[in-house]
């Protein structure tokens, strides 16, 4: 059943996922670009580490649009049929859904480990300067889990009914309107800020999503 | 004969008026200058006074408060200033040490006012002026901050950036050193990085003689690199922008050049103020409670002899101590720490659960 499930959902999400897995193959060795020439100074290391931090801001968009299109690729099909294929299947949901999700998750691990083997072949063929060091795994654990967590996320909502998305999506919105309406009143109130700090806190369900993306640190 | 005679005349009367009038000028700028000297010192004169009525002002009617050799003078409030008093000497006493006595005859001036009201306040030119509801952890900062300490010599102040203040964000001042000491584009930063202490001397500046250009920054790459990321708009005037778009080209004698050209003393070094800190301090440490008297006891003394007689030991022994405390302060990896990790995984099965109880095919 897995696997039919898994190629189903492959022929859905192929596109998306071959897009993503060169681009996270090739982000790595981009931003090492230079580093790999042997006559390359090495006093350069601050030009360096600055170009691999522009790069590194692009990990976790690539790992949040991962997440985002697979998760709508599980469940578009299913959407535009209502259901009605997967209720004829002698499955309970839960079942169902656990085959969905963990399809979609062996999927991703496609472009999880292109990113891995970018790094490893960009650092390979680098030349470092001194003191610098760098750190293809832990940049690939970092992608792995910011794109589990976005496929978490837009999987949960995807699943959903039309009426929960909506809910969850009036609920950003008002939030948003609120604060907007409270800067134009000129009123001292910040709700934007705390709930940003919750969702983005050490703590938070998007902290992975911060940090630093260096492929190369001191 | 009466030729040569009247030519000599002739001369001389066409060259004594020129001479005559030179002579006129000298005395009048000579003139201008001695009531310039005239006017600075009676404008010091009353700078004095004036300073002294202030002081006089700022002092009167007002409580001391005196914790360890520490004298603050405020006015009755609110403010907390015996509390931040006993945080603050033992932090002046450990950097200072015996020399912290001085303090004694540099009270601190506090003047402490109502953050409520609009009324203006009478202004004051001596000592701090706070609100009576800072809290005392913001008011020990404060006083850490401006200890009245006398001024060093001008050879260390020109040196270290300023005079030498408690610590207050020791752990993170390492931290910002090591980085630089990885990413500066110099040789010698690089070097003392690896190990060279002889280099760690020159990148801090306590090198004895030789051109601090090719010291400092002796290959073409780094000449360039400091021109293009340091003074690109400070060059990029008049007679240096040919130089400068050479230099930018790879010209390494219009990089030295123009580096030549920069006014006495602001060639940057290769380590910062920062680094410079830090070395004091481990001085500091190694040299015991006497080790700020000799730092600022013979201020002709080379900075380097300086440091070592602070510190009580050979200059290598407080370079290689230095060193070992800066590679030690290496910020944090960027792997994720086990928490971070297990929270992600969290946060991902989490979301998958409300996946797998969410309302599709239930009826109504």
């Amino acid at each position: 059943m897995f696997r039919v499930m898994l190629y189903t959902q492959w022929k859905w999400s192929r596109l998306i996922i071959l897009l993503g897995t060169v681009a996270a193959f090739a982000l790595p060795i981009i931003s090492m670009q230079g580093a790999a020439h042997a006559d390359r100074n090495p006093l350069e290391a601050q030009d360096l580490l600055r170009t691999v931090q522009s790069w590194g801001t692009l990990y976790p968009v690539l790992a949040a649009a991962l997440g985002l299109f697979v998760a709508m690729a599980a469940w578009a099909p299913d959407h535009r049929g209502r259901h009605v294929h997967a209720l004829t299947l002698p499955l309970p949901r839960w079942r169902y859904m656990l085959l969905r999700c963990a399809s979609g998750a062996v999927l991703l691990a496609i472009p999880a480990a292109a990113v891995l083997a970018g790094a490893l072949l960009a650092t390979a063929t680098a030349t470092l300067p001194p003191g610098l060091q760098s750190y293809p795994f832990a940049l690939a654990t970092h992608f792995v889990l910011a794109t589990a967590v976005a496929y978490g996320v837009f999987f949960a909502v995807s699943a959903a009914t039309a009426r929960t998305a909506g809910i969850i999506l009036a609920a950003v919105g008002a939030l948003i309107a609120v604060q907007v309406v409270a800067g134009v009143a000129n009123v001292d109130f910040d709700i934007v800020s705390p709930l940003t700090m919750i969702v983005l806190g050490p703590a938070g369900p998007f902290a992975i999503f911060t940090g630093r993306w260096m492929l190369v640190d001191v | 004969m009466c030729k040569r005679a009247g030519l000599v005349l002739l001369l001389g009367a066409a060259l004594a008026r020129p001479l005559m009038s030179q002579a006129t000028d000298v005395q009048r700028l000579r003139a201008l200058v001695d009531s310039l000297s005239r006017e600075w010192v009676r404008a010091g004169a009353i700078a004095d006074l004036a300073d002294s009525l202030e002081r006089q002002r700022a002092f009167s009617g007002r409580d001391t408060i005196a914790v360890g050799a520490l004298r603050i003078v405020t006015d009755p409030s609110p403010l907390p200033v015996r509390a931040a008093a006993e945080r603050v000497w033992p932090v002046l006493d450990s950097l200072y040490g015996d020399a912290a006595a001085l303090l004694a005859q540099h009270p601190y001036v506090i003047r402490a006012f109502d953050p409520d009201t609009n009324v203006p306040r009478s202004i004051v030119y001596v000592g701090l002026t706070v609100p009576w509801d800072m809290s005392v952890a913001a008011l020990t900062r404060l006083l850490v901050a401006n200890a009245p300490m006398p001024p060093p010599d001008q050879t260390f102040v020109s040196w270290f950036g300023g005079p030498l203040r408690p610590p207050t964000r020791a752990a993170q001042d390492r931290t910002d050193v090591y980085l630089d000491l990885v990413t500066a584009p110099s040789t010698p930063a690089r070097a003392c990085y690896l190990g060279g202490l002889r280099d760690c001397r020159v990148a801090l500046g306590l090198q004895s003689g030789g051109d601090l250009l090719d010291l400092w920054y002796p290959t073409a790459a780094e000449r360039r690199a400091l021109v293009n990321r340091a003074f690109a708009d400070y060059f990029n005037h008049g007679a240096n922008v040919l130089p400068l778009h050479a230099c930018a080209a790879g010209a390494d004698t219009a990089c030295e050049a123009l580096l030549r050209r920069l006014p006495a003393g602001s060639l940057p070094g290769p380590l910062g103020a920062q680094a410079r800190t830090t070395l004091v301090r481990v001085a500091m440490a190694m040299g015991g409670r006497d080790a700020y008297r000799r730092l600022v006891a013979d201020p002709r003394a080379p900075m380097a002899d300086r440091i070592a007689s602070a510190a009580n030991a050979t200059l290598d022994d407080v370079m290689a101590r230095w060193r070992q405390a800066i590679l030690l302060s290496r910020p944090p990896s960027v792997a994720l720490p086990w928490w971070a990790v297990s929270l992600a995984l969290g946060w991902a099965a989490a979301f998958g659960v409300c996946a797998l109880r969410s309302s599709r095919w239930r009826l109504g």
